[in-house]
């Protein structure tokens, strides 16, 4: 067995072990319970709460966060093991200015929510694919949104800012459809 | 319960050697969306979680002699999307893309699903239609199995506790041949299924079978395929008739599981179903093969 440190995290007296991830592009060293989830380390430890804990099985999405260019599910995932990994949050998506990425700005621009809970999922799915494919089109939209549920209902306008941003067809202008219902 | 400790090995032969030591308390770490939800529902205690993620060499797909590859490593969503899966294991890569939802499928890998061995999952009987080998590496070396012999029940393999899989082999579907994995689900759209039905079929011009394989996976304790069934349809037209036979032949032998996605007899009823509608689209697939074949087409 080596003794190579870095390869071995064994657990202090509080049963934790140390964690350094980049977070946002900041680098932050925690401790964390080696089964802690990286949902709970980002919302209790961080105090980072875009990402929601919703289903707590991966089906849902609302606790998605990006890992390595990759959306996954925060609440199946081990922060132990994101040890020197690079995790964005949705509050990675708003510059110091308050300017947010466009992905958040077409949600915004469609009102793409009623509640909002699943929305930082939504977004962080859309912001993945595009960074893999900037060019996708709705099947790929649609595969990066399974798994994303909007108990809300809101899924038309959630498609008609993805449209937009990934730039598909015309976008519904959903103000446009707004004013012709109440003419 | 104390707090596990964690490691990250560099190397298959230190993972084995941590597992090892650890004599069955430790739980070895790939994709960890099993292992995380068991982790957190309290139903496992490892004294020790070993990730393979820092382990080179586990994440390729490659296709040797008729055989394609695919690393321990390598998640849903690369075995879906790979061109040698598409074009050599298209049924493989259908029930890899049908699992749960991309961000599940981001993160599970290949070997992970297999070791795991759950009953309600849709790649073990793809894979086991196609008559897989699993490769695993333990302290005496490494061995290959069967996939049929390396699943043998609910959640359990033939796997040692020190023993990792690090490959698994699957034989290219011959260019003639039609094959479909159909999943149905009960609940909603992205669940895990109720019933998943591999098939493979490949037939003669003139209609004559001359191979089937049909594996029923998520419907009982462990995916199921009867050779003697499939080995009766050969050296005859797989006409509706003998579809039906087939179907009928795997309704009346599943030892059908009950749980929240159905009961015992609802399952044995969509067996027989979906088993007939695999099969048929399998056949289907082969006709377009064979026709797109004697049309001169390049695949």
């Amino acid at each position: 067995m080596s003794d190579d440190l870095s390869q071995v995290k064994l657990p202090d007296d509080d049963g934790r072990v140390p964690v350094r991830l980049d977070v946002n592009g900041r680098a932050r060293t925690l401790r964390v319970h080696p089964t802690q989830t990286l949902l709970d380390a980002l919302r209790e430890q961080l105090r980072l709460h875009g990402a929601r804990s919703g289903c707590g099985v991966g089906m849902c999405g609302a606790c998605t966060v990006i890992i390595d260019e990759q959306a996954v599910s925060g609440c199946l995932t081990m922060a132990a093991l994101c040890d020197g990994r690079q995790v964005r949050t949705v509050e990675g998506l708003e510059a110091r200015d308050g300017t947010l990425s466009p992905v958040p700005e077409a949600f915004l621009r469609h009102r793409a929510f009623q509640c909002s809970y699943c929305t930082s999922g939504f977004v962080l799915a859309l912001e993945a694919l595009l960074a893999a494919d900037p060019e996708p089109d709705e099947a790929a939209v649609r595969e990066a949104f399974s798994g994303h549920i909007c108990r809300c209902g809101s899924y038309s306008r959630i498609m008609a800012a993805a449209r937009e941003v990934a730039g598909i067809g015309t976008a519904l202008d959903v103000a446009a459809v707004e004013t012709r219902e109440r003419a | 319960m104390s707090a596990p400790a964690v490691f990250f090995p560099r190397t298959v032969a230190e993972a084995v050697e941590l597992l090892d030591a650890y004599d069955g308390s430790a739980k070895l770490v790939a994709g960890g969306t099993a292992l995380t939800l068991m982790l957190q529902q309290r139903l496992v205690s490892p004294e020790a979680l070993v990730s393979l993620r820092d382990v080179p060499g586990l994440g390729g797909t490659s296709v040797e002699g008729g055989v394609v590859r695919l690393g321990a490593l390598v998640t849903h969503t690369q075995a879906a999307r790979h061109a040698l899966v598409r074009a050599h294991l298209p049924v493989a890569a259908t029930a890899f893309s049908l699992v749960g939802n991309a961000q599940v499928r981001a993160a599970a890998t290949v070997g992970g699903v297999l070791a795991e061995a759950d009953y309600a999952s849709d790649p073990p009987a793809a894979l086991l239609a196609l008559d897989a080998e699993v490769l695993a590496v333990g302290p005496g070396g490494e061995r290959r199995m069967p996939i049929a012999e390396f699943l043998v029940g609910f959640y359990q393999t033939t796997l040692a506790p020190e023993e990792i899989v690090t490959r698994v082999d699957v034989p290219a579907l011959p260019p003639t041949a039609g094959s479909a994995y159909l999943k149905h689900t009960s609940r909603s759209h992205e669940d895990r299924p109720c019933v998943g039905v591999a098939a493979v079929v490949r037939s003669d011009g003139d209609g004559t079978c001359r191979d089937l394989r049909v594996a029923v996976g998520a419907a009982c304790d462990r995916p199921l395929r009867l050779v003697d069934v499939e080995a009766g349809a050969v050296g005859s037209p797989l006409d509706d008739a003998a579809v039906e036979a087939v179907a009928t032949a795997y309704a009346e032998r599943v030892d059908p599981v009950a749980d929240v996605r159905g009961s015992a007899w609802y399952r044995r009823e969509m067996v027989q179903v979906w088993v007939r509608r695999a099969v048929h689209a399998a056949r289907r697939a082969a006709e377009h093969t064979t026709n797109d074949q004697r049309e001169g087409a390049v695949l």
